[in-house]
């Protein structure tokens, strides 16, 4: 009996696809304009895991607490005896300022992070070294040194010498020197990143002296971020008091579907299914029609039809959802999500390069299945039906 | 004697399979790289007390939304709309 309905199947099977063979036009354009839908969904579902995953993993080293001043909603310079404030809060291991701002560089019009602080008093100072290309941290004694990201370095466009200068508020020229340079492939934290000491930060935006514009704080106990938090917003009322807690919390729901171009995705997705649904669901064509009714005078059943129908869909819509997702893949790991690029950079003068490897969950493919092919399949249930029920007399006899 | 449709099916499925398994044996390779890689990111993060990834670098709400107010991006001036690329790309941070 098993033996009889596999094969009862597989002929059906071979019915299928038969059928979508003499339509191969049509079917295939439906196969694409699928492909491309679920591409664009995967594509969109893979990059933001990505990057998720990523901040997920790296900023749970993150300063466990880190304190900002904010004036008229901007964050300002904060006098460094705003630590001498914390050294009654019990539980606090070790409060490192730091100076960090954007410096706008007008030839190349390319935005750069810099920060200026004494790497050897932060967690794993010691070891910042390794995690260089080439060269060395700059110790605090040493001005004028700096350390760059690689798209920097490739920005300056230096040849082969080691110097260059920038601008101070008064466009006088501050001169430094690359003391090291950031991994290329650290480039998705370091990409635009320069780090000079405490002073020389200070004398490049004309901060006065004792300024500063965060305190990195660590704690003894992690279990006491909280508390401790809320005892330096009572201590110091008017600084902004990130936890670790919440930064990585932020990266947790800065990607999502909600977004504009994430919620562009999902319509185009939608669109193209309410087309595709209304294309089904619009009637039979005469030639369809005609189909169904010479199968029933030959004895075919509505069940047979039906089955007909449901591998047809499962055909197209399987393998629209493996060459879709197949293409996404390929495109994020090997083409660095290269169509998304305009949106995910914009503007930006300094690309970092993007080594993104998604890691495809079950739950994260039932996402994609449960927007793509349930609902492609739930579409062709009702035309199937009622193309399975037209009578044979009718079609044969108009 | 002519193929059977479903023989010819199977076989595009076992290419596409083959496919897949050569993404996946590769995937693998890739992922230890990667291990490598996130050693430097942890000590780099730790060190430099770094809060934010540097993807986009083009606007500071983007290039560092963990330490950006939502308001963020209409301070410009009053009136001022959100008007860089990648801010459609990302959600305001949660507060």
């Amino acid at each position: 009996m098993a033996q009889y309905n596999i094969e009862k199947q597989l002929n059906i099977l071979d019915y299928a696809l038969s059928s979508l063979w003499r339509r191969r036009m049509k079917s295939l354009s439906v196969l694409l304009v699928f492909a491309a839908v679920i591409f664009l969904l995967a594509s969109f579902q893979m990059v933001t895991q990505a990057l998720s995953d990523k901040a997920k993993q790296v900023l749970a080293y993150t300063p466990e607490i880190t304190l900002q001043k904010m004036s008229a909603g901007r964050q300002e310079t904060f006098p460094l005896t705003y630590k001498d404030q914390l050294d009654g809060i019990f539980g606090i291991r070790r409060v490192v300022p730091r100076i960090w701002g954007y410096y706008f560089d007008e030839v190349r019009l390319a935005n750069y992070t810099v920060m200026g602080m004494d790497t050897a008093e932060m967690p794993e100072g010691d070891r910042l070294d390794s995690a260089l290309a080439s060269g060395k941290m700059p110790s605090h004694e040493e001005s004028g040194r700096v350390v760059i990201g690689h798209s920097i370095k490739k920005g300056l466009d230096l040849g082969g010498r080691s110097t260059f200068s920038l601008f101070r508020p008064d466009l006088s020229l501050k001169p430094f020197e690359i003391s090291g340079e950031f991994s290329q492939n650290t480039d998705i934290l370091t990409n635009d990143l320069m780090v000079m000491t405490l002073d020389d930060a200070r004398d490049l935006f004309a901060i006065p002296a004792g300024q500063v514009t965060d305190l990195c704080v660590y704690v003894a106990n992690p279990k006491e971020i909280d508390t401790i938090a809320r005892k330096i917003s009572d201590a110091l009322p008017a600084v902004r008091v990130l936890t670790r807690p919440q930064i990585q919390k932020t990266y947790q729901v800065v990607f999502g579907w909600r977004s504009g171009f994430g919620s562009i995705c999902l319509l185009a997705a939608l669109a193209a299914f309410v087309i595709l649904a209304w294309d089904k669901a619009s009637g039979l064509s005469p030639e369809e029609r005609r189909e169904i009714a010479i199968l029933k005078v030959l004895g075919w059943e509505t069940s047979d039809l039906l089955a007909v129908r449901f591998w047809e869909s499962v055909i197209v819509s399987g393998l629209a959802c493996i060459l879709g997702m197949t293409a996404a893949y390929i495109h994020v790991v090997y083409f660095s999500a290269s169509l998304f690029r305009p949106v995910l950079m914009g503007w930006s003068v300094l690309r970092p390069e993007l080594h993104l490897l998604p890691s495809m969950a079950a739950g994260d493919i039932l996402l994609i299945l449960a927007f793509t092919v349930i609902p492609y399949l739930a579409a062709t249930v009702i035309p199937a039906w009622r193309s399975a029920t037209v009578p044979a007399d009718s079609a044969l006899g108009g | 004697m002519s193929i059977r449709p479903a023989l010819v099916f199977a076989i595009l499925l076992g290419l596409l399979l083959v496919l897949e398994a050569a993404l996946f044996v590769d995937a693998l390779s890739r992922r230890k790289v990667e291990a490598t890689t996130l050693t430097q990111l942890e000590v780099l993060t730790s060190a430099l007390g770094l809060t934010d990834l540097a993807v986009s670098t083009e606007a500071r709400y983007t290039r560092h939304p963990a330490v950006s107010d939502a308001v963020a991006p209409f301070m410009d001036h009053p009136g001022a709309i959100e008007h860089f690329p990648t801010g459609a790309f990302w959600l305001p941070p949660p507060r």
